[in-house]
């Protein structure tokens, strides 16, 4: 976000894992007085069984420290950032409002959605108007490529990429007995070819939206409504899982993979390199075939009038998001 | 250059940072023993030895003796020490042989004063005993048997040192002492490190008792006290057998008198009076027995209370086990306590295996690492990013390693360890672990990490080979390091546990106070109150510690647990930590152990080593 005048920001520190907000009394009153609007988009992005309660605390039971801050403040509008994935095992339209759902691909999708109501119920209680915001997913800005997670549609690119520098370095170096073995080959230009089919479902589709994008759509929603809603912040096309593959296999010098429907994929004919991807990617693999389509009437009636739309995630967006994603070493350096 | 100054602060820090767990004693590296220390086995001339002359010389504790300049002098700077005690300590003792020897060449130029160290009757009658050379009050000897790492007790010079080469030389020793009433304290290898081997009086050192004798039909080894674990499972694997050994620099005999000789192989094998057949002893007075006499001291009872030992062993028939030729190692990695728990005790109850050790993500990776960098990355590793806090590690034969398979859903095989100890270095490689920590898989990443479909990456990206290991350690022994892990024995999981030599890598940093409590294995309730009050008191007197290992014992209805406080022995402070902290240990383990069946202290155990094991865990 583009903060017109810095001099109007204030930073304070504080700890939303604590109910005090990791604030002293006095700085809690202080603040709180001062407070008309909150915006909350602290949240756990992980998908994890395993951390489990650790998602739990910090996507449900640290909003509850701040909706107390906000009953306790002047808070008249609570923004909350939340996830256009709170439609869990869904297919079809998910409409721009409270999600009924009780089935879920992961924590992450459960706990957002819990989330939801406690700050729907919560500030319903104390007349505080709540905006709900669910983006789908975000990656680089849209411009520049510069994203801070590596995460989501990243990974199992990174992922390629890793199998392909590792087996290229085992051909080029050592025997490529283990290359061969997986079935990796590299032709004379250098082009890996991966043999890997990912199973999708013909209508599926990843809804992508850049950072940038999400926050200008952002702003200008919050900006100009603040009697309380729920806005999709999502692309109007989803991207398929052929194109993915089509632009990773471009910008990667790699061949060898596609996408193809369950039908075609029996389980006895995966080898070894479809089962070791699949291994990597399994918390991903709803996503392969996801059939939601999110509804954006509201926020598309918002942003109209900002001419705001979400930029096509195409193949020059990708390119610019791994040159961004490589130049960096995935956040590493 | 004076004398002295060939021994500068950074060699005398060194040499006082010598552990004294006798590595150098042993063979374990197949480089051969320290020459000199061969031929003549007095502590003084091992490089472990050599390490407190070094420190004592700059600390002004010894005077140059004949005998000084002949120890010093014998070493012929061959570089073994350098290898085995870097291959346990990380430390490079060359250095110190070096100064040592500088020392002496500039002391003889300096035309230096050599103190004559009087004889006396005493002496005389020791010499007469074992030959002129076994007996000694040199204090360049002494000073070698006068401490160890242990915080809590003050360095104590004897009177003198002998070196018995039979049981009568033994006996004779122990009833010259008795008539005069000097006090004798007998010493395997003092790789108790617990202030147990000193006197002002006479040490008797075993290390030229080391016969060995199989008798086949009886499955048993009759050994001398000065074998140590090491030979002796040399001596029976030779021969197709096993015995149940634990520290491999540790006697057999002083192991079992003074621990009951705890190990992995003790879920199978037992402890205490398990290991043996029959042992013969003197007592202080020099009177002979064995305790398979129904007339001898009732060794094999129990009574919880500091008991001085039966007294001195000279032989002892220990068990030998039969092995077969399908064994292997396998390790199952966990994400809790409990869950390891349980396991280990679900294979202990149903005898699947024989070896069975819960380790801490940390041991393991100090075991199989060459390094102390690469072990901590290691285990920042396992812990942090592949989840695992907890490893069971079992020996077993191709049925068991088939049941545990069913039991479990990841598991480390004996060639997949191979592999990871081969390609240690390259695990933590930053693209590796970037891929492995975007997993974010409902189970513990190990599952993936070590699942098949994932095996052909980890060969890969691992290019596990002797070579690739040995990058890790310093570029001149880098040749050494990848002829001895081209050995296939160096990656067995079952020559390992048998043999031990990398246990000792766990004090690498920092010398190891153990804690070792038998503790019933179905109250997971008591072991998390004794493992959450070793942990409180370590951290309210600043003390490193960590969980070290538990195993499984007689059907899994006990089992014997380490916790591990680490301290820099060589800083005051530190021993003052301990001391504290063992103020409030001390009441703390006796009213655990009032409180919940089953829970003993060892320090109750010491030197009542051969008493049956139900003697003390069921009572
Ligand atoms: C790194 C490390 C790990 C260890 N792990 C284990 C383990 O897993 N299991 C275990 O059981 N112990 C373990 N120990 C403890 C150690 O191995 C034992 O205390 C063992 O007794 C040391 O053997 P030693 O020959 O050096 O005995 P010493 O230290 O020389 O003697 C120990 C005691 O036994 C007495 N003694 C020695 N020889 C005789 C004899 N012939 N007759 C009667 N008494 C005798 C001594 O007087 C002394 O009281 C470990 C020690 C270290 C340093
Ligand atoms: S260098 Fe000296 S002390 Fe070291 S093993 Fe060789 S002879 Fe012994």
């Amino acid at each position: 976000m583009d903060f017109p005048n810095p001099s109007y920001v204030h930073i304070i520190p504080g700890d939303v894992n604590r109910s005090d907000l990791g604030l002293s009394p006095e700085e809690y009153l202080r603040l709180a007085s001062g407070v008309d609007e909150i915006i909350h988009c602290a949240s756990d992005t992980s998908f994890s069984e395993q951390k489990r309660d650790q998602v739990k605390k910090a996507n449900v039971e640290n909003l509850h420290h701040l909706l107390g801050f906000a009953a306790k403040s002047n808070c008249f509008c609570f923004h909350h950032i939340s996830t256009a994935y709170v439609a869990g095992k869904r297919r079809g339209p998910c409409p721009e409002a409270p999600a009924e759902t009780f089935e879920y691909f992961n924590v992450y999708e459960e706990t957002k959605h819990r989330a939801e109501k406690t700050a729907a119920n919560f500030c319903r209680q104390h007349g505080i108007q709540l905006n709900i915001y669910r983006p789908s997913v975000v990656y680089g800005h849209s411009r520049t490529g510069r994203t801070l997670r590596f995460n989501a549609l990243y990974y199992p690119v990174k992922t390629l990429l890793f199998l392909k520098n590792l087996y290229y370095e085992d051909t080029l170096h050592k025997s490529g007995k283990n290359a061969k073995k997986m079935g990796i080959t590299f032709d004379e230009n250098g082009r890996a070819h991966l043999p890997i089919r990912i199973e999708t479902v013909p209508e599926s589709g990843i809804n992508l939206i850049p950072v940038d994008y999400f926050t200008d759509a952002f702003s200008a929603v919050m900006q100009t409504q603040k009697n309380g809603g729920i806005y999709h912040l999502v692309s109007d096309k989803n991207t398929s899982i052929a194109e993915l593959i089509d632009y990773s296999q471009r910008y990667f010098n790699i061949s060898g993979m596609q996408a193809v429907c369950p039908e075609n994929m029996h389980p006895g004919s995966k080898n070894h390199l479809e089962l070791l991807f699949e291994r990597c990617i399994k918390t991903y693999k709803p996503y392969m075939k996801d059939e939601r389509i999110f509804e954006n009437h509201s926020t598309r009636g918002v942003l109209n009038t900002h001419k705001i739309s979400c930029p096509e995630f195409d193949y020059p967006m990708f390119a610019r998001c791994m040159q961004y994603a490589l130049a960096v070493n995935w956040g590493n350096n | 250059m004076k004398p002295l100054e060939h021994i500068t602060e950074e060699i005398r820090s060194m040499s006082s940072r010598c552990r004294h767990y006798a590595m150098c004693k042993i063979d374990f590296l197949e480089t051969g023993l320290c020459p000199p220390a061969k031929e003549t086995p007095y502590v003084s001339f091992f490089p472990q030895g050599r390490m407190d002359i070094c420190d004592a010389l700059a600390r002004g504790l010894i005077p140059v003796t004949k005998t000084l300049v002949e120890i010093i002098s014998s070493c012929t700077l061959c570089g073994r020490c350098d290898k085995q005690c870097h291959f346990v300590t990380g430390m490079r003792p060359m250095a110190v042989m070096q100064a040592l020897k500088a020392f002496v060449a500039a002391f003889e130029k300096d035309g230096g004063k050599i103190k004559i160290i009087p004889e006396d009757e005493t002496l005389d009658a020791l010499k007469h005993i074992t030959g002129s050379k076994w007996a000694t009050n040199d204090p360049a000897h002494l000073v070698t048997y006068s401490n160890d790492p242990f915080p809590l007790a003050k360095r104590q010079m004897p009177g003198y040192v002998v070196l018995p080469g039979s049981a009568d030389e033994l006996v004779e020793i122990v009833r010259y002492a008795d008539q005069l009433d000097i006090p004798v304290m007998v010493r395997g290898n003092g790789g108790s490190v617990f202030g147990f081997v000193f006197t002002h009086g006479i040490v008797i050192d075993v290390n030229r008792m080391k016969h060995i004798e199989l008798d086949h039909e009886n499955w048993t080894a009759i050994i001398e006290p000065g074998v140590t674990s090491f030979e002796l499972q040399k001596a029976v694997t030779e021969h197709g057998f096993r015995v149940n050994t634990a520290e491999p620099a540790a006697t057999v005999c002083g192991n079992i008198v003074c621990t009951g000789l705890f190990s992995t192989w003790a879920n199978a094998y037992g402890v205490g009076a398990d290991h043996f057949v029959d042992m013969t002893f003197t007592d202080l007075h020099g009177e002979i027995f064995r305790l398979n006499d129904k007339n001898a001291p009732n060794a094999f009872g129990f009574e919880e209370a500091v008991l001085p030992s039966p007294g001195i062993c000279t032989s002892a028939r220990i068990r030998m086990h039969p092995v077969t030729d399908d064994e292997a190692g396998v390790l199952v990695p966990f994400t809790s306590l409990e869950q390891a728990v349980s396991f280990a005790r679900d294979l202990s109850i149903r005898r699947i295996g024989l070896s069975v050790g819960i380790l801490g993500g940390h041991y393991l990776s100090t075991f199989i690492s060459p390094t102390a960098f690469l072990a901590e990355k290691t285990g920042n590793v396992f812990s942090d990013i592949l989840d695992i806090r907890y490893m069971v590690c079992v020996i077993g034969d191709r049925y068991a390693r088939q049941a545990i398979r069913q039991m479990v859903s990841c598991v480390i095989a004996a060639d997949t360890f191979k592999m990871l100890m081969l390609g240690l270095p390259r695990l933590t490689g930053p693209e590796w672990m970037d891929i492995v920590k975007g997993l974010e898989s409902d189970r513990p990443a190990y599952e993936t990490v070590f699942s098949q479909e994932m095996l052909p990456v980890l060969e890969t990206l691992l290019s596990p080979a002797p070579e690739t290991l040995a990058g890790a350690v310093d570029e001149d022994l880098r040749e050494f390091y990848t002829d001895l892990y081209s050995r296939p024995h160096m990656t067995d999981m079952v020559w390992l546990n048998m043999f031990r030599i990398v246990s000792a890598r766990m004090s690498r940093h920092k010398h190891m106070f153990a804690f070792l409590v038998y503790v019933p294995l179905d109250r997971m309730d008591v072991i998390h109150k004794i493992l959450a009050s070793l942990e409180k008191i370590a951290q309210q007197h600043g003390i490193d510690h960590d969980f070290g290992f538990l195993t499984p014992l007689d059907f899994g209805k006990r089992g014997i647990l380490e916790y591990d406080y680490y301290i820099d022995h060589t800083d005051s402070r530190e021993s003052d930590k301990i001391r504290l902290a063992m103020a409030d240990l001390e009441p703390l383990m006796d009213r655990l152990s009032a409180a919940h069946k089953g829970v003993k202290w060892l320090k109750y155990i010491f030197s009542q080593g051969c008493a049956r094991k139900e003697n003390f865990l069921y009572t």
